[in-house]
């Protein structure tokens, strides 16, 4: 059977949410102090007084399912950020998405794109070490950008604060033939390895330069429309 | 006496922002799960476990 992560999301999500919705109802509703003459309550194999029963339940209520529900969100967040359209659906990140599926586009990241040079997760592939895909530190960074984007505190067009790694780059790159045929990777090897020199001093732009993400630019519309 | 009355109120909140995060992500879901239903999960955790500590405090348990 072949069940996919969002699949998986969707079953343990609803039940965890449901059954805590209806658990603490249960629990909102129950009288602790009243439940000493309360008939015994049927559990699977055993009967417990209603008292023990009414505990446990707030018990799985306000903690063990809250704790299940917080770790699939989270789950569906983190997995989530490693596909495309998980970075498309925010609006900054329009310009690159859309410009990454335009076949006409020379940019690093549609030359990956439409060559299939990386199959999929393509954003992740090249960002793994930025927002909340990367690290803690990195997740911490997805968290401000998620707030500054939901309370429109940021302007377009948007820039990155930290230097691009080239380690993205050479994850795939280093090592292989074609990559060690060039002269001028092994000269500059140590600036590369120490970032002082970026991959992209000498292969282009990797998405649309700043003044075409800039509102109000010839190419601004296009690169804005909503991503399908 | 309904003890866990707001706690579990607080829960039915949280629980109810997760699913529509859960069924239909975007980041603006993403942002109330994350900043609004979250704390409302630990603070009624929080306040439960406050409470049944004090419960077993007054039986002479802890």
């Amino acid at each position: 059977m072949n069940v996919n992560y969002v699949q998986l999301v969707y079953f343990f999500g609803m039940l965890f949410c449901v059954m805590g919705i209806l658990l603490c109802i249960r629990t909102a509703r129950t009288r602790f102090g009243k439940l000493g003459d309360a008939p015994s309550v049927s559990f699977w194999i055993t009967r417990l007084p209603a008292e023990s029963a009414a505990k446990l339940i707030a018990f799985a209520a306000l903690i063990v399912l809250p704790a299940g529900a917080i770790f699939t969100a989270n789950y569906h967040t983190f997995e989530g950020v490693h596909e495309v359209s998980g970075c498309a659906s925010c609006h900054a990140m329009l310009p690159m998405v859309n410009d990454l599926h335009d076949p006409n586009s020379g940019t690093l990241a549609a030359r990956h794109y439409k060559n299939k040079w990386i199959a999929e997760n393509q954003c992740y592939h090249c960002h793994s070490d930025y927002g909340f895909s990367g690290n803690v530190e990195a997740k911490l960074t997805g968290y401000r950008h998620l707030a500054r984007y939901t309370t429109h505190t940021y302007t377009e067009p948007i820039a990155a604060r930290v230097r691009f790694n080239n380690q993205n780059c050479l994850n795939c790159h280093h090592h292989t033939p074609k990559f060690e045929a060039v002269q001028s990777h092994h000269t500059a090897a140590d600036r590369l390895a120490s970032n002082q020199m970026i991959c992209l001093n000498c292969h282009g732009q990797a998405h649309p330069t700043s003044l075409e993400r800039t509102p109000g630019s010839a190419a601004y519309s296009r690169l804005t429309e909503a991503f399908r | 006496m309904r003890l866990l009355r707001w706690e579990c109120w607080c829960a039915c909140i949280a629980f109810v922002m997760t699913l529509v995060f859960v069924l239909i992500p975007g980041p603006y879901e993403m942002a109330v799960f994350t900043f609004l239903a979250q704390p409302l999960f630990a603070i009624a955790a929080v306040s439960y476990l406050s409470k049944v500590l004090a419960d077993l405090r007054n039986r002479g348990v802890v």
